[in-house]
């Protein structure tokens, strides 16, 4: 049971306190946390553990952009789910003020407590759906605004309990109003690899997600169907997933919650070929480092490649560095990180960076060797392979419009040097 | 609150919620609009008023909600209802006497037909009544079948209680990894005390076993579940299986079919709620279906990573087999943090095989390139645990790691980093580990690692290597050839060595003179060598044995006249252990000497090294998913699963003995779980009817002493050996006979105490915990002193005071102190009084304040001193009415007619006065008390190690360090706290040294309003260290409670 949640903004000060159950937590553990970041993990929150044993209290957090999500309890509680909880929050805020930063949550810090207060009571979950959440705190939007500055008054309350508190589908809100009958299917992947030091291709999966954003009137049915589930390695499914169809016929079968949502994530391993490859090499002697990064398509996914980039932690001990590249911008951040933007592949040449690094003083060779973090994206393919295979819709007026879209991406993709 | 605007009436609820506590009138004004709302046509209004009064806790108004949750309980609309399901957890800390009735709203909510309201009804179980497991039964399969339509957060609770239910219910499974676990141990200790001709279960054995034995005693039910835990470590012991059940039984079947499907949760604690059911209950070739979907975890949300792997690794320690064929899952990110890399180096080393090998060392020859120093080191550390694990890979290992060693010496030489000798000491702290097992074939790395010398500078990685040589010196064909070479050349560079690697050459040149194969021969001539003040008189057939003892002396030589005392020390032991009598010249005594230090010499420098001890057996495994299983200590509320199949005897104790039980049960934690009560209410049932039963049964030693009230010692609980039993009581024994308690019992009844001691406890008796009793005389009482008047301040009268543990006979609201009063200078002081400066002054300002007590002066008259001579000290007691305020009272002390203002600072801890009562009465009193009640802190105590050091001193052996502890502790509470010292319990654990589950209980009650006040503490760690104490405060007055509590944390730090 969550004694009490804290949002925390960059430098550690204390945003929002919610206090859940009668057993008050003081603030000073706010102050105990961040000096455990600042000694552990040099002030950077996401560094430090999930759980953190304090003298009085344990302390759980999420981090998002920028903001620490931190909730203390002094007794025995799932800490995954004091961690999920948190992350819903996080979820659910940014869902409804756009994007969560220190200046978003203290112009809406109104909406924000009476968020809490709806889904957590007592240190206990209470209410976590997004749907119903809206209907008991309304959105801030223009339009609030303005009625507010006008008429005086504001309501960011709902007058009258959702009635889907009562459904057995309480994600979805029983009436649907001004739907424009249609759904959109997309499926985003992210391409995990591992190259080694050998250029051997140790490890790659992809992960995906289907994200479904449905706009249908009524309790529509819908089944989704794959043309090769089989490939399928592992799956987790939003709860209005039924599962016994999946179990037996591998057909998802749900009825769709308003709006955007994540229907299912998958993961599909052993897969063969990455689409482009990265080939870096770094010889040195005498206090120098040659780097020579070569990049390339492997394997032509038949849609364009873009937004290739190319970025490694500069290894330590390096006095100075010179890097130039033959295509892209070649960028040395401020915490040593070399970021390499290629962008498109350009058909008449090879992109390639090379340059030297220069050691520091009495340092013939380099010991420590980067690792190459590569991002890009293709639009309109899964590299898995998954296919949908049909999406039917019952149980509404008329037949609606369905859309289907395929991207990928790269996830954890690292070059070994 | 009666506004009609729904806003405003959401936020003046939430003021309410937030500020109710402080501001109480508001609260209770607001209570009629409560009423009315709670019958408003708009169920999100009943919700809220619900909420907000159940929220607002005032005992006051907590009759009023229990009607209104009754109400609310049937509510048309499913959300309140739900609402109403958190109003009874709420309710529960208020009213915990109430609890039969909210038991049976419980069991209405589980029930409810809505989804939503069962979830909440499962959490309300959960905080109401966890262990009124029978309250599960009739809805139990219902709700299996609903579980996979509640919400998540529903669901993790729910899962929680099933599971709970089923196992006090049936019984462990008996093909389960969980039981398997259990038995490979039973048959490794050859017994087969449960013949279980099963074909399953030798799966499931083989699936457990499978990873030759990474964990083998590691007993998972031991841990889990309740009673066994504290037979944990003793594997020998007689011990009756649990019950078990087949995993054919319909309520497990109906369970693992409707969790199975939680394991595609998109939330992961639903996900490993899920997995720990099947991990405990299924079959154990269904136990694989957990395996893809938690790993998919660690991928599909970040955040539980950490958690997930720490989990992860317990399952694979258990079951390496289980996870072997997932071991890219755990290959390194470099975006993983250093947490996670370290849990993922520890598993992969845990489940590799031969086939995986070679794919996972690969992967290690990455890491060692990483940036990340430590980490490169841990990899070291990992390969060396995999090359002992797998002997088919050694050598390459060992290839690999003198590779690594070489290339780090190329660059640790050229630059000084500071973790970068972390990895070159670990490369050979990972060679000494592998060359340990079979050292003679490996002889050419050591030669390899010997002929480093040169180059290496660090002093640690230089004395490693020098210890190897030296323990190795003797094997193989080589080395010895080598040895005199390398000696003469550590000779050269001793004087330049710091300490630590010139202790390390003393201790190998010895060595290689001892393990030398001409040994006897060898020490003859050292003598006469040594003997002759180092001059070479003899002249050994061999010329290199000769320069051999030259090099060696010369070593000793120098060390003697080191700068370090530690080196001379050394060098002069081992001078005199080598050429052991030197000047006698007697050959008569010579060889009997030479036998005597030979066996001496061997006996240090030749013997095995002994095995490292087992770290896992330290290991405590908690259950999966719960939080005392990351951070590795029971947390607050922690409860392990019920006994196997007690739900029956549940039915069968009858209420009243819970309390007797309750009482005689050692538990510490402030959960006591009830299943426990159960359990030794069970066992109290079967020793009055049926007698003993060897096995399971608590068998209490009363000793009665002659003349006095309360039995000194009780021995109690199981499955301890019998054999460990006499010799802990003897331990006991020994360490009450040799402190201060002695003065306790009068000669004889020591005696006769003693006498039957021994044959008392050798009846089949096991001891797993040991209550000591004492009555608070037997502590010495160090009252502090505090100065009330400075002697330079008030023309040389000194005035000190201290709070004595008397108790007033004028009133029980005065507190006593001890005034010290003494004359400094050398001339008569007279007429010395002490008045209260505020009796005269606001007299009617008390009588608001304290109506009762209005009667009671603040101060006590006292009896003035007529003439105090110079050097002359007198004693006063004062009786003080602090009028339970913590404001100093100013005092003014009169003394030769002038006044002196004076302050006298109040301490709560006298505040209370003793409140002699039992265990039995202790028990029930916190029961009532919990809650909101109770106030924990911990802290650190470490005026015991003083104590150790000066015991050590006085080489007393037999003093028991845990009793020590005990003593130093109660007796530092007892003189700075008037309360009441009812009992101390101590563990009898396997390591005396272990001081975990120590826990003092004392009691008292306040002045003012006599309410009872109890404190607890209960000390965690070993005593060789600080210990960690948890001290918990059980009082109505929350807000003395928790000042008391910091006034003690105050005291014992």
């Amino acid at each position: 049971m969550l004694q009490c949640v804290f949002l925390l903004s960059d430098s550690g000060e204390v945003m929002v306190e919610k206090q859940m159950t009668a057993h008050r937590v003081d603030r000073a553990i706010c102050g105990w946390f961040w000096e455990y970041v600042l000694a552990h993990a040099a002030g950077d929150p996401s560094k430090v553990l999930q759980v953190v044993v304090s003298p009085t209290h344990y302390l759980f957090r999420v981090y998002r952009s920028g903001v620490t999500f931190l909730a203390c309890t002094q007794v025995e509680m799932p800490p995954l789910m004091a961690i999920e909880f948190l992350s819903r929050v996080a979820d659910v805020l940014t869902d409804y003020l756009g994007d969560i930063n220190e200046d978003t949550i203290k112009d809406n810090f109104v909406i924000v407590y009476q968020i809490l207060d709806e889904m957590m009571d007592n240190g206990f979950p209470l209410t976590t759906e997004p749907n119903i959440l809206k209907e008991l705190v309304a959105q801030p939007n223009m339009v609030s605004k303005m009625l507010n500055v006008m008429t005086g008054k504001s309501s960011t309350i709902g007058s009258k309990l959702p009635d889907a508190t009562a459904s057995f589908v309480p994600w979805r809100t029983t009436i649907v109003k001004d739907a424009s009958n249609e759904v959109y299917v997309n499926i985003v992947e992210e391409l995990d690899a591992c190259v080694n030091r050998e250029g051997v291709l140790v490890k790659c999966e992809a992960c995906g997600e289907i994200e479904v954003n449905s706009s249908l009137p009524g309790l529509p049915e819908l089944t989704l169907s794959f043309a090769n589930p089989t490939i399928i390695n592992d799956v987790r499914f939003h709860p209005c997933v039924r599962f016994r169809p999946w179990e037996s016929n591998q057909i998802l079968s749900f009825v769709p919650p308003d709006g955007q949502f994540k229907l299912m994530s998958y993961r599909v391993k052993k897969l063969k070929t990455t689409p482009i490859y990265v080939k870096p090499q770094l010889s040195s002697d005498s206090g120098n480092c040659r780097v020579h990064v070569m990049v390339g398509i492997r394997n032509d996914p038949g849609k364009p490649i873009d937004s290739i980039i190319v970025q490694f932690q500069l290894p330590p001990l390096i006095a100075s560095a010179d890097l130039t590249a033959n295509h892209g911008t070649v960028d040395i951040l401020a915490d040593q990180t070399c970021v390499w933007t290629i962008g498109h592949i350009p058909k008449d040449k090879a992109p390639s960076l090379s340059g030297n690094l220069r050691l520091e003083e009495g340092l013939a060779h380099l010991h420590a060797f980067p690792i190459f973090q590569v991002k890009f994206r293709i639009m309109g393919a899964a590299l898995s392979g998954l296919q949908i295979d049909k999406l039917d819709v019952k149980n509404t007026p008329s037949a609606p419009y369905k859309g289907f879209r395929a991207q990928t991406q790269a996830g954890r993709y690292e070059v070994r040097s | 609150v009666a506004a009609q605007s729904l806003e405003v009436k959401k936020l003046v609820y939430l003021y309410l919620l937030h500020y109710a506590e402080t501001r109480q009138n508001e609260a209770l004004l607001s209570i009629n609009i409560f009423q009315k709302d709670l019958s408003d046509i708009n169920p999100l209004v009943r919700a809220w008023a619900l909420r907000t009064m159940a929220g607002i806790r005032l005992h006051v108004v907590a009759p009023l909600v229990l009607v209104a949750v009754k109400k609310c309980a049937r509510d048309p609309s499913p959300y309140v209802r739900k609402c109403a399901a958190y109003a009874l957890c709420k309710l529960y800390d208020l009213l915990p006497e109430e609890n039969t009735t909210l038991e049976e709203i419980v069991d209405v909510l589980l029930g409810d037909s809505s989804f939503g309201v069962v979830g909440a009804a499962a959490v309300a179980f959960k905080s109401v009544c966890p262990n009124c497991l029978a309250l599960i039964a009739k809805h139990f399969q219902r709700l299996c079948e609903t579980l996979p339509d509640i919400e998540e957060w529903y669901q993790i609770t729910l899962i929680e209680i099933l599971l709970r239910y089923v196992i006090a219910k049936h019984g462990l499974v008996k093909d389960s990894v969980m039981f398997a676990s259990g038995l490979s141990l039973e048959t490794q200790a050859g017994r087969d005390s449960v013949p279980v001709s099963n074909i399953s279960s030798t799966q499931a054995e083989t699936i457990v076993k499978g990873g030759s034995g990474t964990m083998p005693n590691i007993m998972l039910f031991r841990h889990y579940i309740e009673e066994y835990s504290g037979a944990f470590d003793r594997d020998e012991d007689k011990f009756s299986f649990p019950s078990v059940t087949s995993s054919t039984n319909d309520d497990v079947v109906i369970l693992l079919k409707c969790t199975s499907p939680l394991l595609w949760s998109q939330n992961s604690a639903v996900i490993l709620a899920a997995a720990s059911v099947h991990w405990i209950m299924a079959p154990a070739e269904e136990v694989k279906r957990i395996v893809g979907p938690i790993l998919f975890t660690l991928r599909s949300s970040p955040d539980a990573t950490y958690v997930m792997l720490g989990n992860i690794l317990v399952f694979a320690k258990t079951a390496p087999l289980l996870f072997s064929s997932y071991f890219e899952d755990f290959f390194i990110c470099a975006s993983d943090p250093y947490q996670t890399r370290a849990l993922k180096l520890e598993i992969l080393t845990t489940i590799a095989t031969e086939s995986s090998i070679p794919a996972i060392l690969e992967e290690f020859q990455d890491y060692i390139k990483d940036p990340n120093r430590r980490f490169v080191a841990d990899t070291v550390a990992a390969i060396a645990l995999c090359a002992l694990k797998l002997p088919s890979i050694t050598s390459s290992c060992l290839e690999g790691l003198l590779a690594l060693v070489l290339y780090e010496l190329s660059i640790t030489n050229s630059v000084h980093l500071n973790e970068e000798d972390a990895v070159l000491v670990q490369a050979i702290l990972s060679i000494k580990e592998i060359v340990k097992i079979d050292a003679a074939s490996h002889e050419k790395v050591i030669i390899r690692l010997v002929r480093c010398l040169d180059t290496i500078m660090e002093p640690a990685a230089r004395s490693l290597i020098i210890w190897i040589f030296g323990e190795y010196s003797s094997t193989g064909n080589l080395i010895p050839k080598i040895a005199p070479v390398v000696l003469k050349y550590l000779a050269w560079s001793f004087a330049a060595e710091v300490l630590e690697t010139k202790l390390q050459i003393l201790n190998a040149s010895v060595k290689v003179c001892i393990i030398s194969p001409n040994f006897s021969f060898l020490t003859l001539k050292w003598r006469l060598l040594i003997g002759l003040f180092f001059q070479v008189i003899i002249h050994s057939a061999e010329d290199q044995l000769e320069e051999f003892k030259r090099t060696v002396a010369y070593v000793i030589q120098l060390a003697a006249c080191d700068m370090n005392y530690d080196v001379r020390d050394r060098a002069r032991f081992l001078s005199g252990l080598l050429p052991c009598c030197a000047n006698e010249n007697d050959s008569s005594c010579r060889s009997q000497n030479v036998d005597v230090i030979k066996e001496l010499a061997d006996h240090i420098f030749g013997g095995k090294i002994p095995p490292p001890s087992n770290s896992d057996s330290n290991y405590r495994i908690y259950l999966p998913g719960s939080l005392s299983q990351v951070v590795l200590h029971a947390a607050p509320g922690y409860a392990p699963l019920p006994k196997p199949q007690s739900m029956i005897l549940i039915h069968k104790t009858v209420e009243p003995t819970r309390g007797v039980a309750d009482s005689s049960e050692g538990t510490n934690s402030d959960a006591e779980s009830g299943s426990s009560r159960d359990e030794s209410g069970s066992v109290y049932d079967s020793e009055s009817e049926a007698g003993s039963d060897s096995n399971d049964e608590g068998h209490n030693l009363h000793r009665q002493k002659e003349n006095q009230e309360a039995p000194l010692i009780h021995m109690y609980d199981g499955n301890v050996d019998q054999a460990y039993a006499g010799r802990a009581v003897d331990e006991n024994l020994a360490s009450l006979i040799s402190t201060d308690l002695t003065e306790l019992m009068s000669k004889s009844a020591l005696e006769s105490w003693l006498d039957e001691a021994p044959a008392a406890p050798l009846v089949p008796v096991q001891t797993s915990c040991a209550r000591v009793s004492f009555t608070t005389r037997s502590f010495e009482r160090k009252p502090k002193l505090h100065r009330l008047l400075d002697p330079s301040d008030s023309g040389g009268l000194s005035v000190l005071y201290a709070f004595s543990s008397e108790v007033s006979v004028k009133s029980r609201l005065l507190v006593c102190v001890d005034l010290f009063v003494e004359n400094v200078t050398t001339e008569q002081l007279a007429d010395i009084t002490i008045k209260s400066e505020e009796a005269s002054g606001s007299k009617s300002g008390m009588d608001q304040t304290s109506e009762g007590s209005a009667s009671i002066p603040t101060l006590v008259p006292v009896e003035e001193i007529q003439s105090l001579a110079p050097e002359q000290r007198a004693k006063m007691l004062l009786q003080v009415h602090f009028h339970h305020h913590l404001l100093p009272l100013k005092l003014s002390v009169f003394c030769n007619g002038k006044r002196h203002p004076a302050k006298l600072h109040p301490d709560i801890a006298y505040f209370v006065r003793p409140l002699p009562m039992d265990l039995n009465a202790f028990l029930c009193k916190e029961n009532q008390l919990r809650g909101m009640f109770e106030y924990a802190r911990r802290c650190t105590f470490k005026d015991h190690l003083q104590k150790h050091e000066q015991t050590e001193e006085s080489t007393d052996d037999n003093t028991d360090k845990n009793l020590l502890v005990a003593q130093t502790l109660a007796s530092k509470v007892l003189s700075n706290a008037n309360v009441h010292l009812v009992s101390m319990d101590m563990p009898v654990t396997f390591s005396i040294d272990d001081a975990s589950g120590l826990c003092w209980r004392f009691s008292s009650e306040i002045l003012s309003t006599s309410n009872p006040c109890l404190i607890t503490i209960v000390a965690d760690g070993h005593t060789s260290e600080p210990l960690d104490l948890t001290v918990k405060v059980n009082s109505e007055d929350t807000a003395f409670g928790l000042n008391l509590l910091n006034r003690i944390v105050a005291i014992i730090e």
